[in-house]
């Protein structure tokens, strides 16, 4: 369970996205005006925010955001824009965001891009080998076992198998996958993605051993055991 | 007065009467030193001749006295030695004429040798005269000078041609001025003209351009190709809003009609379940084309506020290739990459990897099975071009050109929304490039052509 303020105007959206994050099990606390969320965001602990870049009366968001990290707040931030300009990601990451989001969005996705931040700004012991279930990574040696098997895989799967370790039991979106493995923020159009998952979900389970990539309809993948909740099987 | 002021507040009256003033100081400046010169240098010769006459009849005087000076006087008059403007006057020390051809003006004679300019009486007329005055050593005085009369001519005569001259070329400048200032108006009412049309909504008036190229054509030139570019971003805006008007309407009112009629009637949970899903995914694909409709309209109109950075072409080249290939794998298809040296542009990463994206993705779709497709890194003349190739059925020549239009689909059989080919062209034209298609002989050759950085 995590703590989040949301900075947004708009009230339905704004109720939407705090209502989502609370079923989820987390706690959301929403503030429609500027001011009063600099003051919150300055003087409270919170495990993210979620900042609207266009706030009432000509505030930008990012100015906002620009004190908070003048202040020294490390606080990570997802920047939600209507403003989908060539250059706009670029301004709101250089800002200070850590994430950022072009309206419309589907709640899956700011869920999973959440999720993933709030787990990596945890501090946590430097990390060489992930686990997960009994598959075995090795970073540094760049070896994947899993049992007594080893797994063979090219340069990208490794990387693509290594963001799904590290953000096991959460659920990531292509979009994720496509910036995180291979740097690079475009919607392919096409199911590339998918085709690269199930190549390395096949690489991943040899006969009568269950697949621990799940397809999660309406978002994503997620790295799971196959009875976990939220998962279906792929066909 | 108010229309000399407005006359002043004219640029070109302005400048034309700099450049008058400025031609008439140098027509003075030349006038004055063709005046000085020509007359000096007849003062000069005037005062050499008189200095000599007066160095010789001084020596007659030391030899023999003032009685053979008034007698060399005399004879040199009376043999018509002396030229006619030639003057002298010997005065004894009691200031008695012995001798000359002037009347003496014994009471305004100074009291040294000197130099002056002064009437004097010649034969009952009063001239001007050049004199040099003597006082000799018995108390005498000798006078020796010039008529001053033809020199005074010549002098008059050079004012007379500067006034003259300088008479003429002020009506020339002032005529000057006027034509132009004319000419001037004519050049910038015609821009003028074009800009109040333009703002009375006629987007297609230009500015008329001479043959001859002065800096008035050129700058018409430059306004008319702005004025272009212009014309061409808004009717890239009105085929935009056009293309949206059309192409998201539809879905729209496609979820509009399915919501209402599923609240207008009890329907089970699964089936709201399936209108709820299937309304979502109308939206998601609604917002995803508006999303790109609006990159391309941002990439055409070049607005962009950050920097680019270096990017490496055959990097993204490379990455592509391989995010593709199982895909092309899956389908039968081959995606090669023919790797090369490193292929330096500046551009957006993402952008740039998009528009190759979008250029393998067609050609694995419209290549049909087994379809082989290339990608290769060339340099040529400055440019760079990634080249992306197939070998299938190829696109007939009559719709090379249509290609790349928003919307425009060259088999419908084939999913998507035409607006992949028309994304690549503006991510090219903002990287100040271009996107080619041309017949691969066989199948269909894309060339995303590129400017290179100048070596440092």
């Amino acid at each position: 369970m995590w703590r989040c303020l949301v900075i947004e105007d708009d009230q339905a959206n704004a109720r939407f996205i705090a209502d989502g994050l609370r079923e989820l099990g987390h706690i959301a606390v929403v503030c429609h005006d500027g001011a009063q969320a600099l003051a919150r965001a300055s003087t409270e602990s919170w495990d993210l925010i979620i900042l609207d870049r266009m706030l009432p009366h000509g505030v930008d968001g990012l100015s906002i955001l620009a004190t908070l990290r003048g202040l020294g707040k490390k606080t990570p931030v997802i920047v939600l824009s209507a403003l989908s300009a060539l250059d706009e990601r670029v301004r709101g990451l250089k800002a200070g965001g850590d994430d950022y989001l072009t309206k419309p969005f589907a709640f899956t996705e700011l869920a999973a891009r959440a999720e993933a931040l709030v787990r990596r700004a945890r501090p946590g012991p430097e990390i060489r080998v992930l686990e997960f279930a009994d598959l075995r990574l090795d970073l540094a040696r760049r070896q994947v076992q899993r049992g007594a098997r080893a797994i063979t895989l090219q340069p990208r799967e490794f990387r693509l198998l290594a963001f799904f370790m590290l953000h096991a039991q959460q659920n990531l979106t292509r979009a994720m996958l496509l910036e995180a493995v291979w740097d690079y923020h475009f919607d392919p159009q096409t199911n590339v993605i998918d085709v690269q998952v199930s190549r390395l979900r096949a690489k991943l389970s040899a006969a009568g051993e269950p697949p621990l990539i799940q397809t999660v309809r309406g978002v994503g993948y997620r790295l799971a055991l196959p009875d976990a909740p939220d998962a279906a099987d792929a066909p | 007065m108010h229309w000399l002021r407005a006359l002043w507040a004219s640029t070109g009256f302005r400048l034309a009467a700099h450049v008058a003033l400025l031609v008439s100081l140098t027509i003075l400046a030349t006038l004055a030193v063709v005046y000085l010169q020509t007359v000096g240098v007849m003062q000069q010769r005037m005062a050499r001749a008189v200095a000599l006459d007066m160095q010789r009849l001084t020596q007659r005087f030391d030899q023999g006295g003032v009685t053979a000076l008034a007698a060399a006087i005399e004879s040199s008059r009376a043999r018509g030695l002396a030229e006619g403007d030639e003057l002298h006057l010997l005065l004894d020390a009691a200031g008695h004429r012995l001798a000359g051809n002037i009347e003496p003006f014994a009471a305004e004679l100074p009291r040294r040798d000197a130099t002056l300019q002064r009437p004097v009486l010649l034969r009952g007329r009063s001239v001007a005269a050049y004199l040099q005055l003597r006082r000799l050593a018995d108390g005498s005085v000798l006078v020796v000078g010039r008529d001053m009369r033809d020199q005074q001519a010549v002098e008059s005569l050079v004012m007379q041609a500067s006034l003259a001259a300088m008479l003429v070329s002020a009506f020339l400048l002032i005529g000057g001025i006027f034509i132009f200032r004319q000419r001037l108006e004519r050049a910038v009412s015609g821009i003028r003209q074009t800009a109040e049309r333009i703002g009375a909504g006629q987007l297609q008036a230009r500015v008329a351009v001479d043959d001859e190229p002065d800096e008035f054509a050129l700058l018409s030139q430059d306004i008319n190709r702005m004025l272009d570019r212009m014309q061409a971003l808004m009717d890239g805006v009105r085929h935009v809003s056009d293309t949206i008007a059309h192409n998201l309407r539809t879905p729209l009112t496609r979820v509009l009609l399915r919501l209402q009629r599923h609240a207008s009637q009890p329907s089970d949970d699964a089936t709201l379940r399936a209108v709820l899903q299937d309304s979502a995914a109308d939206l998601q694909e609604l917002a995803a084309t508006f999303e790109k409709l609006l990159r391309i309209a941002e990439a055409e109109a070049g607005t962009r506020r950050m920097p680019f950075e270096t990017v490496d072409m055959q990097t993204i080249a490379r990455d592509v290739c391989e995010l593709y290939q199982p895909l092309a794998e899956d389908a039968g298809q081959t995606l090669v990459h023919e790797d090369g040296l490193p292929a330096l542009v500046q551009g957006d990463a993402s952008l740039l990897a998009s528009a190759v994206a979008n250029l393998v993705d067609n050609a694995l779709k419209h290549g049909g099975a087994a379809t082989r497709v290339t990608l290769r890194v060339r340099h040529q003349g400055g440019r760079l071009g990634l080249i992306v190739q197939d070998d299938g059925p190829g696109v007939p020549q009559h719709e090379l050109t249509r290609l790349g239009l928003r919307f425009h689909r060259l088999n419908a059989e084939v999913p998507g929304q035409g607006l992949g080919l028309a994304s690549v062209r503006a991510i090219a034209a903002l990287h100040g490039g271009a996107l080619r298609l041309e017949d691969g002989a066989p199948g269909l050759r894309a060339i995303l052509e590129l400017p290179q950085p100048a070596p440092a």
